[in-house]
């Protein structure tokens, strides 16, 4: 693995463009432009939830349990007798929710030591680098799994132990942009005309990791919505009678033959907010970082 | 092709083999050929050829299942398993309420100062395994063997029969006398000799492998019984394998020569698996998987109940319970048809802490939900709308193959139709015990299951305080009750003693700090050309496989 | 390459020290007790606190973390909890079969990603490659536990040409313990009905676990023989009229490798995720399934006995694939 990173060639221009140009050449990836759509009608659905909702995602009538889709029920209702077209908006929330939560804060520690080991260097570095890579020895959601049992299951746990797992993601990578920068020219010069490191942080280098940090984050979005539905769905996130999209697969699984709207609506809306998700990042990544493109 | 191209292509290949050979060698290092006991089994094997026709395969969850020593197991694969490898003293005929010989041939109870001496007659033809004779010096083996590893039943032993070391002894080869405190009653004790805890292990094969733990380990793997199975491979989590013992001594050799017990913990899995025929025989379904398979042809629908008490319980320190009203405010608030209806049949309505099947039930269930009245209960305890109580319920299937959680959310609706908001917080099994046992619970959602078939192996629990049980866990210090089931667990007459358990019943039902719910029914789907099935809750085992064999 | 195999062993010791010392710091965050998950619900508290005893709970933190790390350096991981056996002999019969599970699924892998890769690209934006993206872009956003749900609904339970779960049926024994892997053991055993039973057990599990990784590599395999083929020396091989299965066979290919192989190490880790789930949903007796189940049950010792072993096996197979890579590209060995 560093074999390659090393073996790759160094980019030597800048990847940052002016706004606008950025603009019109992810509009012309038709792909991330359909990503995008996906993902603002998901969260518009979530934010509105409440008035789109035609039923509270919480209220029974349990001898109506089971019903098959219909006009009244879109997608049916649960073994309580809950609305699975309600349930499902309100998931969007709760897995997007859960997302952003989670990137912004595994983002926030994992740029935070990406930066301090790119830096400072030295043994520093080597020692975070170290724990790192303990992180990175585990299978994600095994470790994930550990955290948030150890923690005791809830979503909240659920998305910490995720957090926990993925900022050393983060970390590695800011670290890679930061080494690659401190010798460029112009952090050289402005550290030759006395700019504290502070400074240099906050203006050279922190803007320039900005570009990669928001592909990994689109494509982290939907690791983490995966991970925490998974995680749900062994019992280890969010406790039902939460309506979240995992939560409503497993509460579900005993009737994926016999009562296939239960568990197939919400591994669609994952499906399709995942997709998009990645999508997305696929169409960041082309634009800002033509470099990587696969 | 060039030999280039050859040589490149095989670089390739080469490349992927290395990293092939050297993942699966990861594996020998991991696991040594450990030689199964298996291969002794094998050879002192019926002759007869396995078949699939001659071979059961039943499945289950049987998550629980850690451990095969008779005098260890506790939970359900356990018990299920050793039931069908050795044999009790006495034991119940499927379905009858009486006492019936075993290894006993007959039995003798009478005063002798402040003891009950118990004498039973072994019978002289019984026979282990291995073809040496059962004998009472193995009983006394057996049992110090239960004092001395003293796992989770051993107070059965110990405590609800009294028995200790020095107390049973070997009078002769076929008379074995016990001797039990005054205060205890001999009909408890003697159910509770029809549980495997107290069934007989071979002396002569287990002492020499007795090791550090009294011979636990040895058992999982090997078996010393005298009942109609030997164990020939337990494959930890995957499956339980048991070949019929060809010197059975108490009758015709099993019809089903081999016996598989599948581990399967998915409901779905287990439904699939005996519409399929891959298994004869899947415990437990939920409502629709038993809706699914009504009519199909090839597969019948056994139904039983089990003697398993679902509840709501509350904490008679804590506020608002502490106060009775309180209590039976809770019991009308309840919309008990609703959570029948979740359990589609496999629950009937029980309010009481006596299962139907024993005796001291009297199917009486007086609450119905009533809003109203629960509303002027909750006041008159000075509860008002708006109150906040947290109700703690397990991450698991209650049994009749129901979430516990959906049977919470159910109840969370009721009480929130009189302004009062039950927080669910759902917490595994053993975290919820935890907390139940140091008493920190106000409200929790929970089952009981007796220990023995005894109405005191439910009388006891829920009345009795001092007995450290579910009274204590609610904090439920009440005389009356303590009194109550004290005279009628001690009780010798029947008429007398059934007549106390339902003064108990009754008592505890209005006063208690239990919201009975439901009795649950264990449903199997039998394949049909099975024959001899029978589920019996009070039985040891609970499935005799003995008695079952194909068209 | 002494030296590089070495500093990659140093870096595992040290790696095993932090996790153990990671686990360890978990267990001790877990708020109930698993004594009492082990002894079920009728057992009372003195019988509790009898085991914990018999545990060593009863010590401080760091005297049980301390007899932990000497235990383990003599290769005894503990004794479960809840299975109340060695650690080490509950791994010993569950890791194979989780191996087993994992290199069918990166069998699955690589047998589908490569091929489909090279094809979508060597046919760009035609249907073909449509076709190849678009199962890319599903198989990374599905939810594997889902997919599991619906091949045993659909190939098992309404079709029945697939077994259910399990790794063999139930009326088949396993073949001789050699490996512990029953492919592998039934072929050395020449067990061929074993065989057969056991592949057609493992093909459903394999594709819902290897599909995430499968959309990994297929697009990985794509993007990178893309970039060869738009590579200078390509369009003059040619430009001088070789065939064109040729070209990929002698170049593009050859030169797109490197990062595929790095990927395939990298997927591993996320097939033994992906097992965790996988193994529930298929009744698969492996290290995922035991490691759910000692979490829920709070059985730490187990937990911490899987982390170390996913700890070691982990970077083995990144350090392996780093020495198959100096063997196609000798310019490795230098960095």
């Amino acid at each position: 693995m560093q074999a390659t990173a090393s073996a790759a060639p160094i980019p030597t221009r800048r990847v940052l463009s002016p706004n606008a140009l950025m603009l019109r050449r992810f509009t012309k990836e038709k792909t991330a432009v359909f990503g995008l759509l996906v993902i603002l009608l998901f969260a518009l659905l979530a934010v509105f939830a409440p008035l789109l909702a035609p039923f509270d995602p919480l209220a029974q009538d349990i001898p109506n349990g089971l019903a098959p889709p219909s006009a009244e029920h879109w997608m049916g209702t649960d073994k309580l007798g809950r609305d699975i077209f309600s349930r499902m908006l309100y998931g969007a929330r709760i897995s997007l929710g859960a997302g952003l939560g989670v990137v912004i804060m595994a983002g926030l520690v994992g740029t935070l030591v990406g930066i301090v080991a790119g830096y400072v260097g030295g043994w520093l570095d080597e020692a975070l680098m170290r724990v790192t890579d303990i992180f990175f020895a585990f299978p994600s959601l095994i470790l994930a799994m550990a955290i948030a049992g150890a923690l005791g299951p809830s979503l909240q746990n659920a998305l910490i132990a995720v957090a926990v797992v993925t900022w050393p993601v983060y970390a590695r990578l800011i670290r890679g942009q930061v080494l690659v920068l401190r010798d460029r020219e112009f952090v050289l010069a402005a550290r030759s005309v006395g700019a504290s490191h502070g400074l240099i942080l906050r203006r050279h280098l922190f803007p320039n990791t900005l570009s990669p940090l928001l592909v990994q984050a689109s494509f982290e979005m939907g690791t983490v919505i995966l991970a925490v539905a998974g995680l749900s769905f062994i019992g280890f996130g969010a406790q039902p009678p939460t309506p979240e999209w995992g939560v409503m697969i497993s509460e579900g699984r005993n009737y994926i033959t016999t009562h296939w709207w239960l568990t197939f609506f919400p591994a669609m809306a994952m499906l399709f907010a995942v997709a998009g998700f990645n999508l997305v990042g696929d169409g960041l990544r082309d634009v800002l970082d033509p470099r990587l493109r696969r | 092709m060039s030999v280039l191209n050859t040589r490149r292509a095989l670089r390739w290949v080469g490349v992927l083999m290395i990293l092939s050979l050297l993942l699966s060698a990861c594996a020998p290092a991991a696991a040594p050929a450990s030689a199964p006991a298996a291969g002794e089994e094998a050879a002192a094997a019926p002759s007869d050829e396995l078949t699939r026709a001659n071979t059961l395969v039943f499945a289950a969850d049987m998550t629980d299942l850690i451990t095969l020593d008779p005098a260890v197991v506790y939970e359900f694969g356990g018990t299920q398993t050793a039931g069908n490898i050795y044999e009790t003293l006495v034991s119940f005929n499927p379905g009858e309420p009486e006492l019936v010989p075993l290894l006993a041939e007959s039995w003798e109870i009478v005063e002798d100062g402040d003891m009950w001496k118990m004498t039973f007659q072994l019978n002289p033809n019984a026979t282990f395994a291995s073809g040496n004779p059962v004998t009472a010096e193995d009983f006394v083996f057996s049992w110090e063997r239960v004092i001395d590893i003293n796992k989770s039943p051993a107070f059965l032993v110990t405590e609800v029969c009294g028995i200790s070391k020095g107390n049973v002894t070997a009078v002769d080869a076929t008379t074995l006398e016990v001797k039990i405190p005054i205060a205890l009653s001999p009909q408890v004790c003697l159910s509770v000799l029809t549980f495997v805890t107290t069934a007989v292990v071979e002396k002569a094969a287990v002492e020499p492998n007795l090791g550090a733990d009294f011979g636990e380990s040895w058992l999982n793997d090997n078996s010393a019984g005298s009942g109609p199975y030997t164990l020939s491979s337990w494959n930890r989590s995957v499956d339980v394998v048991l070949d019929a013992n060809p010197n059975y001594w108490g009758g015709a050799a099993p019809a089903m020569k081999r016996v598989i017990m599948q581990n399967m913990p998915e409901v779905a899995n287990r439904q699939a698996a005996v519409e399929t025929g891959d298994a004869d025989i899947v415990q437990e379904l939920g409502p629709e998987q038993a809706a699914a398979l009504e009519g199909n042809p090839d597969v019948s629908l056994v139904k039983a109940l089990n003697t398993i008490l679902a509840y709501v319980s509350v904490n008679a320190t804590m506020p608002p319970f502490d106060n009775p009203d309180a209590r039976q405010a809770l019991r009308y608030a309840i919309n008990y048809d609703n959570i029948i209806t979740l359990l589609g049949g496999n629950g009937e309505l029980v309010q009481e802490i006596i299962p139907m099947g024993f005796a001291g039930h009297t199917g009486t269930n007086p609450f119905t939900q009533d809003l109203e009245q629960a509303k002027a209960l909750f006041a008159n305890a000075g509860v008002t709308e708006g109150a906040v109580i947290p109700f703690t319920v397990a991450t698991a299937t209650a049994p009749g193959g129901v979430d516990w959680a959906t049977i919470a959310a159910s109840i969370q609706a009721d009480l929130a139709q009189i302004g009062i908001n039950l927080e669910i917080q759902l917490l595994q099994q053993s975290e919820l015990l935890t907390k139940y046992r140091a008493q920190e619970l106000p409200m929790l959602l929970m089952n009981w299951s007796p220990d023995f078939p005894d109405p005191d192996g439910n009388g006891t629990p829920f009345a009795n305080y001092e007995a450290q049980s579910l009274a204590w866990r609610n904090s439920w210090n009440d005389a009356t009750a303590i009194d109550l089931s004290r005279r009628a667990a001690a009780e010798l007459d029947p008429a007398t003693r059934t007549a106390l358990y339902g003064e108990l019943v009754e008592y505890v039902q209005n006063n208690g700090p239990y919201a009975m719910l439901y009795q649950p029914t264990r449903v199997y789907a039998v394949r049909n050309d099975i024959q001899g099935f029978i589920y019996d809750p009070t039985d040891s085992p609970t499935i005799s496989f003995w008695l079952i064999s194909r068209q | 390459m002494t030296t590089f195999i070495i500093r990659r062993l140093g870096g595992l010791v040290f790696v095993i020290f932090g996790v153990s010392l990671l686990t360890f710091f978990l267990a001790q965050l877990v708020p109930a007790d698993p004594v009492a998950a082990a002894l079920g619900s009728n057992a009372r508290n003195e019988q509790v606190e009898a085991y914990r005893q018999q545990l060593g709970l009863d010590q401080p933190v760091v005297t049980q973390y301390a007899i932990y790390m000497g235990r383990m350096l003599q290769g005894d991981l503990g004794a479960s909890i809840r299975t109340r056996r060695a650690v080490a002999d509950d791994l010993r019969d569950y890791l194979p079969a989780t191996i087993e599970l994992t290199l069918a699924a990166l069998f699955v892998t690589i047998l589908i990603g490569i091929p489909l890769g090279i094809l979508a690209a060597l046919n760009r934006n035609t249907w073909i490659d449509g076709g190849a993206r678009i199962l890319a872009l599903i198989g990374g956003a599905m939810p594997i536990f889902y997919v599991g749900l619906v091949l045993l609904g659909v190939f098992y339970r309404q079709l029945q040409w697939l077994p259910g779960p399990g790794r063999l049926d139930s009326t088949v024994q396993p073949p001789t313990n050699i490996t512990g892997l029953y492919t592998v053991d039934a072929l050395l055993t020449g067990n061929w009905l074993v065989f057969g039973n056991a592949v057609s057990h493992l093909i459903l599990p394999a594709i819902t676990l290897g599909l995430f990784s499968t959309a990994v590599l297929l697009r990985m395999t794509r993007s990178s023989m893309l970039e060869m083929l738009g590579q200078d020396y390509v369009r003059t091989a040619k430009a001088k009229g070789l065939a064109q299965r040729l070209v990929v066979g002698r170049h593009v290919f050859k030169n797109a490798l490197p990062p595929i192989l790095t990927i395939i190490g990298i997927l591993f880790g996320s097939l033994l995720s992906g097992a965790v789930l996988t193994e529930t949903i298929f009744n698969w007796p492996g290290i995922g399934r035991y490691a759910t189940t000692s979490v829920t049950t709070l059985d730490y010792p187990a937990v911490m006995g899987v982390a170390l072993v996913a700890a070691v096996i982990y970077p083995l197979v990144n350090t392996l694939v780093d020495i198959g890579y100096s063997v196609i590209d000798p310019r490795v060995r230098t960095h």
